[in-house]
């Protein structure tokens, strides 16, 4: 296809400021992103086991929510009962001091509550894990600190980013479209660097050009949807109501008269056949509202939220009160847009969909650094036939050590939080009060690292820190099962094995393009950023290259 | 298609034509959308509509985003897009009633 010149040197520009304005926010965006699709494993990962994963029958189990809700006030406000029960939540019954807010609450305590040997209510008090919380506050905000009215900053950051990053995929396919026949799929190893990283970048692209369509428009909705709203109250409905209002009953309700959380189950069940139930949040027992939102998964369906949809229902009568956010039965609407949530979210075809979202994430990263590669050699000088070595502009010497800096700091800094989970338990503090400091330490230290060594040191050196990251996880683990005196722990059920296992692959990853980095800064062509060669006088004696490889 | 050939080449502009993407963009597609929210199916009280509305809106903008660089000059990009704006927000004011 072809396409008049003046317009691609045009798209070439916007492609290029998008992508280089976007692109290591986006970097940290998707690795965070890839990482969330398993927030259930990484947070059994780094639970401590301090109450043993109870499996009660259900009778057992209505007997527990009765006592919690005749002891304890504070649950009558909300609690939640876990129909399925992991590390992370090993009772069936927890609730913490206030509704859960927007904010995450790095203090955060929360009651959980079984039956003990004798069949009496037993109640502890306990910190649950964050982060998995923080990998995905992490993804939505790049890592970016404060608050924006009652929103995070890096929220509407993210939000212009993802506009960068459309506009950076519109260009790029008119771009690619004059050659995309001759060259697709076309990835040239070899001597020319640029080339190989252009077909790389080319690839990985269009391959996953709808992935990324949906991803950088449901970004732009997440980020704005409160704007979006807002304007469409004020120009559009005025005084039309937006949402209909929720039935409010006439009088406060008696918790002891609840149905039995067993009886619910089983009514949300029939509603949603082919769904398994996981959870109950219980909201308001005891107010003119009542209401039991209740989380059920499936891998054959698209749901709403990032890993269930839901189904609301009434705990006195029994009366299911919505099934809008259950896949397939909400009205036309709703499931119009349901779609666009399981898009972005990964949350539909269960384990293999999370698996190719994770592999959709890390290329999508990939992405990024690619296009910035680019940039770095596009912008690079080259040595003429026997002529002096040449000075690469600041510019472009302070992206490639930016590039390797930010990217590789923010997967360190994951990795090195993950780890001091456990070893933090060792010594007996708590990780949710030290992982900011941690991830933010190793996070700048790496860019810092990155601008006072140069890009070309800093590659190999950097990416040999988040291999050994990595590794520590699974080596974590393993000192945990040899030693039990450690106070850390090792758990063994398949999904956190699988961080253990996924962690180590990772590693080796790492390692390699840790050699490869290392390799290239050393005997790589002298006039690249890359090259670990100081820039001096000393040229005469190089080999010639050609010209504008 | 001689005519084609010869025509001068589009200019970058980057300020207009940005500033036409991202504010004019955003303000038809405002428009657009609540069109659709009062004359599209269901009228302006199908329950859940609002939602779907709301997501009509970043497509839309994001779509005249990407492509507002293909006016041939800045000038014309406020021009086509102005006059957009002008039809769809008069659309919306009828409609609306």
């Amino acid at each position: 296809m072809k396409i008049r010149s003046d317009i691609l040197r045009v798209y070439q520009a916007v492609h290029t400021w998008g992508g280089i304005c976007a692109g290591m926010l986006l970097f940290i965006g998707f690795f965070g992103g890839a990482l969330t699709m398993f927030k259930g494993p990484l947070e059994r990962w780094v639970s401590a086991p301090v109450v043993p994963v109870q499996q009660l029958a259900p009778a057992q189990v209505d007997r527990v929510v009765a006592s919690v809700l005749a002891q304890y006030p504070a649950a009558r406000e909300e609690f939640t009962l876990h129909v399925t029960r992991h590390e992370d939540a090993p009772a069936p019954v927890s609730w913490q001091a206030g509704e859960s807010g927007h904010e995450i609450d790095l203090g955060l305590v929360r009651w959980q509550a079984t039956l003990d040997g004798d069949g009496k209510l037993a109640v502890t008090q306990q910190q649950p894990s964050l982060l998995a919380e923080l990998i995905d506050m992490l993804h939505r905000t790049g890592g970016i600190p404060g608050t924006l009215g009652e929103e995070y900053l890096g929220i509407y950051v993210m939000g212009v980013a993802g506009v960068l990053y459309f506009l950076a995929l519109v260009s790029g396919v008119i771009l690619l479209l004059p050659t995309l026949v001759k060259d697709f799929f076309a990835l040239r190893p070899g001597k020319n660097r640029k080339r190989f990283w252009l077909d790389a970048h080319n690839i990985l692209g269009i391959t996953s050009l709808p992935f990324h369509i949906v991803i950088s428009f449901t970004v732009v909705v997440f980020a704005f949807h409160d704007q979006f709203y807002d304007g469409l109250r004020g120009i559009v409905y005025r005084d039309q109501p937006m949402f209909a209002p929720p039935a409010i009953g006439a009088t406060p309700r008696d918790a002891t008269k609840l149905l039995p959380a067993s009886e619910l189950v089983r009514r949300v069940q029939r509603q949603a056949p082919g769904f398994e139930v996981t959870e109950l949040l219980y909201m308001g027992v005891e107010s003119p509202r009542p209401i039991v939102r209740a989380a059920v998964a499936s891998p054959r369906h698209l749901v709403q939220a990032a890993e269930t949809g839901f189904v609301i229902i009434q705990p006195y009568s029994g009366a299911i009160l919505s099934t809008s956010m259950l896949p397939g039965q909400g009205n036309t609407w709703s499931s119009l847009v349901a779609p666009f949530f399981a898009l972005h979210f990964g949350s539909y075809g269960g384990m293999t969909v999370r698996w190719l979202y994770f592999a959709f994430g890390l290329a999508g990263a990939a992405l990024f650094y690619t296009g910035n590669l680019l940039w770095i050699e596009k912008r690079r000088k080259n040595q003429l036939k026997n002529g002096p070595l040449p000075a690469q502009p600041r510019r472009t010497a302070n992206i490639a050590a930016a590039t390797v800096g930010v990217c590789l700091g923010s997967m360190a800094g994951v990795g090195a939080c993950l780890v001091a989970a456990k070893w933090l338990h060792a010594f007996g503090a708590h990780g949710n009060g030290a992982y900011l400091t941690v991830y933010y330490t190793v996070f700048l230290a790496c860019v810092a690292w990155a601008f006072l060594r140069g890009a070309a040191r800093a590659g190999s050196e950097l990416l040999w820190t988040c291999a050994l990251a990595a590794a520590a996880i699974p080596a974590t683990s393993l000192v945990a099962a040899l030693v039990p005196a450690s106070g850390m722990w090792a758990h063994t059920s398949p999904a956190t094995l699988g961080v253990d296992g996924t962690a180590l692959l990772l590693a080796a990853a790492f390692a390699w393009a840790a050699r490869r980095a290392a390799r290239r800064a050393s005997d790589g062509a002298l006039d690249s950023v890359w090259s670990a060669a100081p820039a001096p006088a000393v040229v005469a004696a190089e080999p010639a290259r050609r010209v504008g490889t | 298609m001689n005519a084609e050939v010869k025509r001068a080449p589009i200019r970058p502009d980057w300020w207009s034509k940005t500033f036409a993407g991202a504010v004019l963009g955003v303000t038809l597609a405002f428009a657009l959308a609540g069109v659709f929210a009062w004359a599209g199916p269901g009228g302006i009280a199908a329950p859940d509509k609002s939602q779907f509305v709301m997501w009509l809106i970043a497509p839309l903008w994001l779509t005249v985003f990407g492509f507002v660089w293909l006016f041939r000059s800045g000038i014309q990009a406020m021009l086509w897009l102005g006059g957009a704006n002008l039809l769809a927000w008069g659309l919306l004011f009828w409609v609306r009633g």
